[in-house]
């Protein structure tokens, strides 16, 4: 074929991304609840969220453990008759506890949401903790922690996370098998009762929503009373440990799990779109330096990434990978070897074309379709921040300049700060 | 319903378009078909080896992946037994890019050594990250071979042997590419932002001029019936006991799979599920537990899996698995959990044909399948499946001559 008839297609500048404003309304409590209109099927996405994460434990599993409980028995049904309903209902049901936040998020058939609602109420607000269920979910799950912690990239994370938050902090603190041992239904009851609250939660719906989609949420959930229970302040304060390096032995495996990173911003502060610029040059995209480096040159791994995350009260970077274990040494000096180039030279013209080009892209396909809709509302929302986050972070993406980056690679990159973890056959 | 318009060009390409003016994306899937099961014994692992190489440049166009980076567009691919699938998601005024991008690694790829040299390596990797450092890692690596004794599903997508892939060299690489990548050999599918008129005429530039090619002809041998149930029992320093079971059914296209499918979610879909409600809930001898039917094209398995409770006999955990499937022929109060399972089928497919990308995938498959339909009809075929034909399979297919074993045993003390 004649190379002539196969020339580039002329590349289009990506279109701004549009993004529907949530409707914010308020239950008769005044529980706040966001409305996303979306999507063509006939579905919904609910989410209810709560300030019942990590960071409000006392007890290390205590987040977790009263989430996962919340699906083992209410007061009107056994689990098995929740999870049976649920399923009859054509439900998905999700539960999750993570560091700052917990909660469910249910996907349906928008003609069941009286039957998911009602579900959700007793899930939500009637869980008994029954002792029993207790008991069984904690032997099952001390076998979970005992096959992850196999895995040479469980071990790294986890490590990272202590290093980088500190072992006293909720953020940090890696589970034993004994902290398995010391979890009962009335602590669970007690972090229920703080922590699930109606003046604690916030519900976002999207998908093909109803006219009496809020009157129905109004039904179930508007007349429920936050009882005050004295929450105290945790005393814990974040502070990384003083060891930078960490070196976990894990002999027979063929890999190391390497990560690298420390704390940093998090998204309320005006650097952060900047920041997740000049991470996606480094590690966050497939045609990112790391990847280009260490995958597609030396061939030392599957796979390389670096990745910027907020939480509530800080932000961290971490660069993950799993590479052979001959190849372990060579690749941390890669890794620097990247990081210092950022702090030293411009990033090309055309490299940060691909970058704008690709993540103006990627900011579409974070907007399409009702459950991303609802997922990044979520991200912004939850610390504070509306849709001017993402303009600002669209409008960054087009007019950073190559100066930029490398002063921002200097600010946040500071190689003395960062903690490596290493996981591996020594 | 996902309305699509079909049609196929002259070359042997044949394209399916489906119209979704919701989003600001196209979905672009090419599926090959070839996969793993067209390797020949000697040399496994060739087929994944190749999806790699697919993304180091072809004929006209050095570096697959920037120029669609450039225009905001996201891609991957897979390898299975079966086929071998490449998708991107792409901003729908640069669709064009696409087309240009994987017509040009239809036409030729740019064979060179130092690619293929670095992707055995990047291969060799992913062997090691997803079946040597897991714990149970290899299971499936030994499961295949006791269960299958000729038929090319005796070895995993990855490769039989680490070393077929450390002696690839680049005369089996182009072999392997003129015998199976061609256009009359692949479906093109399309969803999301793009009319039906532009595809066509967008197809019609960019892969209307490659010529047909000759496809190697398919010629798999024919697994023997199963005579007697096969067990096997290896030792591995792992947390704990486990226990993996197969058993041999028909092709994806055979009457039973629906039923079969069925079945599998009646003991494993959801939580409610049997096998947990009543192992891993009721008597506590599981931790985890799974069944699942594989969609393999040719007769596939089903396959069991579960990790035991601290102090469980592995003997013991596995009768109480076969009283759960004997269960299955007593259906006398069964119908609410059989309209449970269907209801939750329809749901899982709902949600699955709103993401474009699934819908692109889900097309094209349904195509190489035989009927583009299906991706319409399943629902209905999966809610006609009736409590009688039930019992039928479940008798037919879960009798010991027809199942492998595997006991993954801990060498642990404290187990």
């Amino acid at each position: 074929m004649n190379i002539l008839q196969r020339i580039q297609p002329h590349a289009f500048p990506v279109e701004k991304v549009v993004i529907p404003d949530a409707i914010s309304l308020r239950l008769n409590n005044g529980v706040p609840v966001y409305l996303i209109d979306a999507g063509t099927e006939d579905i919904m996405r609910l989410e209810f969220t709560f300030k019942a994460g990590q960071v409000n434990e006392y007890l290390p599993l205590l987040a977790s453990t009263t989430n996962r409980m919340l699906s083992e028995g209410s007061q009107n049904y056994s689990s098995e008759e929740l999870n049976r309903i649920l399923d009859f209902h054509g439900a998905f049901l999700n539960l999750s506890a993570e560091k700052d936040r917990a909660g469910i998020v249910i996907f349906f058939l928008s003609k069941h949401i009286d039957k998911v609602l009602e579900l959700s109420r007793e899930i939500l607000f009637r869980p008994v903790f029954s002792e029993p269920e207790l008991n069984s979910l904690m032997k099952k799950r001390l076998r979970w922690y005992q096959v992850n912690r196999e895995k040479v990239q469980n071990l790294a994370i986890d490590q990272f996370f202590e290093s980088v938050f500190g072992r006293h902090h909720p953020y940090g603190h890696q589970l034993s098998e004994s902290d398995f041992e010391n979890i009962n239904p009335a602590i669970l009851k007690d972090f229920h009762a703080k922590y699930y609250t109606p003046d604690n939660m916030a519900v976002i719906i999207s998908g093909k929503l109803h006219e009496k989609t809020f009157e129905l949420l109004n039904y179930y959930f508007g007349d429920i009373k936050t009882q005050n229970i004295y929450t105290e302040e945790s005393g814990n304060i974040l502070k990384g440990e003083k060891k930078r390096k960490v070196h976990i032995d894990k002999p027979g495996s063929v890999q190391s799990a390497i990560r690298i990173g420390s704390t940093t911003i998090n998204k309320r502060h005006p650097d952060y779109p900047g920041l997740k610029i000049l991470d996606s040059v480094l590690g966050g995209y497939f045609g990112s330096r790391l990847m280009k480096n260490i995958r597609e040159e030396k061939g030392y791994t599957y796979g390389i990434s670096s990745a910027v995350s907020s939480l509530d009260l800080t932000g961290y970077k971490v660069i993950s990978t799993d590479v052979g274990t001959n190849n372990c040494q060579k690749t941390l000096a890669e890794i620097y070897k990247e990081i210092h180039l950022l702090q030293s030279t411009p990033v090309e013209k055309e490299e940060l074309t691909i970058v704008r080009n690709y993540m103006s892209g990627e900011m579409l396909r974070m907007f399409d379709g009702p459950f991303a809709l609802a997922e990044s509302f979520k991200s912004a929302w939850e610390f504070g921040l509306d849709n001017n986050y993402y303009f600002r972070l669209a409008e960054k993406i087009k007019t950073i300049d190559p100066d930029e980056i490398t002063e921002l690679a200097k600010t946040y990159y500071n190689i003395d700060d960062l903690y490596q973890v290493t996981v591996g056959e020594k | 319903m996902i309305k699509y318009r079909r049609f196929t060009l002259e070359n042997g390409l044949r394209v399916l378009v489906h119209e979704d003016k919701s989003t600001p994306l196209v979905a672009m899937n090419i599926l090959y078909n070839v996969g793993s099961k067209d390797e020949d014994p000697g040399m496994t692992g060739l087929a994944h080896l190749f999806e790699h190489l697919m993304f180091g440049g072809s004929v006209n166009i050095p570096d697959y992946d920037s120029p669609l980076q450039l225009v905001g567009g996201e891609n991957n691919a897979f390898t299975n037994n079966d086929l071998t699938n490449y998708y991107l998601t792409i901003p729908s005024e640069n669709i064009e890019t696409g087309f240009w991008l994987e017509s040009d690694r239809m036409l030729e790829l740019d064979f060179s050594q130092k690619n293929l040299d670095n992707q055995k390596n990047v291969v060799i990797e992913e062997f090691n990250q997803r079946y040597l450092n897991q714990p149970y890692g290899d299971a499936l690596l030994k499961l295949r071979p006791l269960a299958y004794k000729v038929h090319p599903y005796r070895w995993p997508t990855i490769g039989m042997d680490i070393t077929h892939i450390e002696n690839a060299d680049l005369d089996n690489v182009k072999n392997f590419f003129f015998s199976h990548y061609a256009p009359n050999n692949a479906i093109l599918t399309l969803s999301g932002n793009i009319n039906f008129d532009l595809a066509f005429k967008l197809t019609q530039k960019w892969f209307g001029p490659i010529g047909k090619r000759k496809v190697q002809s398919r010629n798999l041998p024919e697994e023997p019936l199963q005579k007697e149930e096969r067990i096997i029992s290896i030792e591995k320093d792992v947390p704990s006991d486990a226990l993996y079971k197969v058993w041999h059914i028909g092709p994806r296209m055979s009457t039973d799979f629906y039923t079969l499918d069925l079945i599998t979610d009646l003991l494993a879909g959801g939580e409610s599920g049997r096998l947990y409600t009543k192992l891993v809930r009721e008597k506590k001898l599981f931790s985890e537990i799974n069944a699942y039917i594989s969609s393999d094209i040719e007769p596939g398995l089903i396959t069991i899996q579960g990790k035991l409770m601290k102090d469980i006999d592995i003997q013991h955990a596995e009768e109480a698995v076969n009283e759960v499937i004997n269960d299955l022929c007593d259906t006398s109060e069964i119908e609410y959990e059989v309209e449970k399972v269907k209801n939750k089928f329809e749901s899982s497919t709902v949600f699955s044909n709103t993401s474009i990308l699934n819908k692109a995938m889900n097309l094209a498959y349904c195509e190489l399948l035989g009927n583009p339909d299906l991706i319409n009809q399943e629902v209905d075929t999966y809610r006609k499946v009736s409590q009688e034909r039930i019992i039928e399979a479940a008798t037919k297919y879960f009798i010991p001559s027809n199942c492998s074993t595997l006991y993954y045993k801990s060498t642990r003390k404290d187990k």
